[in-house]
């Protein structure tokens, strides 16, 4: 029998360097992902300011018409489909596969440079819900950063593929979870946070140092401090939740990391109103679907913002965009929450403003724009809720982001209109490790009282929420929005279509099929002076598993366990 | 409402010892031995874990097959429960006993649709 521990040991490194493109000089560093920079794509979000935006305007409204595929890559063992957002340095695309399997491809051609499968422990993934899918790397400090779902944060040689360090975070094994998301490079520290809302843990969200692989610190986000403890009565936070599993940003001007925490668990709660003292964690339940600011060097918790205190719905923040504005000389920043609310603080995390991007929603009956505070909102208690509850547990928004463009100044951003009828229960505690989830109820997707389900693409002021325009989709796209410079919008959809939109008028100029469903990401880079468009494709997640048994139609052949990396450009 | 089985409720200690117990069927780390005689509550079950995916508890569609009213047989069940489906389903066999899994699959042969 293989010894347990030899899953995680084994050096592997199936690289096998091809080719180098002549631009791999120049080092990433935190100024460079700063600046954002014309031809990259240097970080998950795009650059710090969390835009998902390019520049670049070779393709444009005049000419989108002719963008065609330049190349297509094939990652493998697609399990639960492509979920990942590409990253381009210097002419090199690094991108990620399910199990972690990592790329770097020569951006103009697709030959693949070197690629890195790392040896994962097979038997725990195999009882893991929410796996094997992987949402990106990070770079910098010349390398590549990769997490595991066997609870591993691995740094690869950016030139070779070749493994620097790997070191373990998270015992797995003990847990059950990992990480799933793609890690935040900056200041010579890689940030990474664990997936946490539906499992007995704390949620944490861990720094390490870029150079050795030390790790620097760790933030719980389930009773991570003295005060946050006393807001799990009866010794509720060993029931845990949390987790930040979707990369935030970095404010280089407050040297803090921003970043947003999963919900708790049970998902639902019997408490009723009365759930500051009653049901299955009395309290607010601190840090969870909450935004935190994180000093970079200490991970001390600087400021932070419940969005929703004592989350009863599975409205998480764990969002990553943190949409980084200054207007009429006021910084802002915009975070969405999963419930389709879009928080705007002030750069503290101070609420500035609350809008909202769904048309169905009554978890709450509004959200305060002033303070935040949560106005009329339903508790349940154990038994069936009469009326559905909107949205649907997959939110008013996807985890993936929209994108703000600083020449329209508008902000491009999928909303979702579902609802799910549900039967709260009373459940014993899960407090051990090992138990996959803890929702708490018994839940169907519903329609929403208007109609039919339905998503749209809004165009709005993101400070303000005013619409300029929308265009709907018949099913929810779940990927991910790209605005560039060429007045376009570039929305994957989930049926395998990628449609591009001009960014003042809504209108449809161009689209392609990519052939199976979209649900990760969508980025725009340059090589050699020509502009190209990279999407990943390959349906299978958590909240596309529904379209099939929902929606029919073409869901019903669509695999599961597929997915392509497709790139476009000019003809 | 509760299923007309008549399962007991489990005592959180027993909750907490049984999902400690967790592990999978083919893994690797020894696990600790399921309790034999551990009784399980199917219905709170699906409420924390397998509804997620078996939508109402068991009773459509969702993310999972639905399993009321299921055409497959006893040992395809169990099977599955026990090793999963790799991208579908988790293999939950370190988790239950056989025993166990009898009682869910006499939960999901008893599954009917929920009055009005």
């Amino acid at each position: 029998m293989k010894a347990w521990w030899s899953y995680f040991c084994l050096p592997v490194a199936v690289a096998a360097t091809l080719a180098a493109p002549s631009a791999f000089a120049q080092s990433v560093d935190t100024a460079r992902i700063e600046a954002g920079g014309q031809n990259d794509w240097l970080t998950y979000h795009g650059s710090y300011k969390s835009y998902h935006y390019s520049p670049l305007a070779q393709i444009n409204t005049g000419n989108v018409g002719d963008l065609s595929v330049a190349w297509i890559h094939i990652p493998g063992r697609s399990t639960r489909g492509l979920q990942s957002m590409p990253l381009v340095a210097d002419g090199v695309l690094y991108y990620t596969g399910s199990y972690s399997r990592v790329f770097a491809l020569n951006g103009a051609t697709g030959e693949v440079i070197w690629s890195y499968f790392p040896e994962l422990d097979e038997a725990l993934i195999a009882r893991q819900t929410h796996s094997p899918y992987n949402r990106g790397v990070a770079i910098g400090d010349g390398k590549v950063y990769v997490g595991t779902m066997d609870g591993r944060l691995i740094a690869l040689d950016m030139k070779t593929g070749k493994v620097a360090w790997d070191t373990k975070l998270i015992d797995s094994q003990k847990l059950t979870v990992g990480f799933t998301g793609a890690p935040l490079f900056a200041k010579g520290t890689v940030i990474i946070g664990a997936q946490g809302g539906e499992w007995p843990g704390r949620g944490p969200i861990f720094a390490v140092d870029a150079a050795t692989g030390k790790k620097k610190w760790e933030f719980l986000t389930v009773a991570g401090t003295d005060e946050a403890m006393k807001t799990w009565g009866s010794d509720s936070w060993r029931t845990g939740g949390g987790g930040g599993w979707m990369p935030g940003t970095y404010d280089p001007e407050t040297n803090t990391i921003l970043w947003g925490t999963a919900n708790p668990a049970p998902l639902y709660d019997w408490s009723g109103p009365d759930y500051k003292t009653q049901g299955a964690r009395p309290g607010d339940n601190l840090y969870t679907s909450s935004v935190l600011g994180l000093d970079i060097d200490t991970g001390k918790l600087k400021f932070y913002h419940q969005e929703l205190p004592h989350d009863a719905w599975d409205f998480d923040s764990a969002v990553g965009e943190f949409v980084m504005l200054d207007r009429d000389g006021q910084k802002y920043v915009v975070h969405p929450n999963k419930s389709g609310y879009i928080f705007v603080y002030d750069r503290n995390l101070g609420v500035k403003n609350v809008w909202r991007i769904t048309q169905n929603s009554n978890f709450v009956k509004n959200i305060d724009p002033k303070t935040g505070e949560l106005i009329g909102r339903r508790d349940f208690t154990a038994g069936k809720v009469s009326e559905p509850l909107c949205p649907h547990i997959s939110g008013g928004v996807s985890w993936n982001s929209g994108s703000y463009n600083p020449k329209t100044g508008l902000y491009y951003k999928l909303g979702q209109e579902w609802c799910m009828t549900l039967e709260v229960m009373k459940t014993t505690p899960i407090v051990a490790p090992q138990a996959q989830l803890n929702i708490g109820a018994d839940f169907k997707i519903a329609p929403p009282p208007s109609g039919e389900i339905y998503g749209h693409l809004d165009a709005r002021d993101p400070i303000t929420g005013a619409k300029k325009w929308e265009v709907r989709f018949p099913e929810p796209p779940l990927g991910s929005v790209l605005s560039t410079g060429g007045n376009l919008v570039f929305v994957p959809d989930s049926r395998g279509t990628v449609h591009a939109y001009d960014a003042d008028s809504g209108t449809e100029l161009w689209n392609h099929s990519d052939g199976t469903g979209h649900q990760g990401g969508i980025i725009s880079y340059a090589v050699n002076g020509k502009q190209y468009i990279a999407v990943v494709a390959g349906f299978g997640g958590m909240a596309s598993d529904d379209y099939a048994p929902t929606f029919g139609g073409v869901y019903k052949s669509m695999p599961r366990d597929d997915g392509a990396l497709v790139v476009y450009s000019l003809k | 409402m509760k299923s007309n089985l008549g399962i007991m409720v489990l005592p959180s200690a027993l909750l907490a010892a049984l999902l400690a117990c967790a592990v999978p069927a083919r893994a690797q780390q020894p696990p600790a031995p399921p309790s034999e005689n551990a009784p399980m509550d199917v219905e709170q079950l699906f409420a924390t874990t397998c509804g997620w995916c078996h939508s109402d508890g068991g009773r459509a569609a969702g993310k999972g097959p639905q399993l009321m009213n299921t055409q497959r047989d006893d040992e395809f069940i169990r099977d599955r429960i026990k090793n999963g489906k790799p991208g579908a389903m988790p293999a939950f066999g370190g988790m239950f006993t056989d025993a166990q899994i009898d009682e869910i699959i006499k939960y999901i042969r008893s599954l009917k649709p929920r009055e009005g």
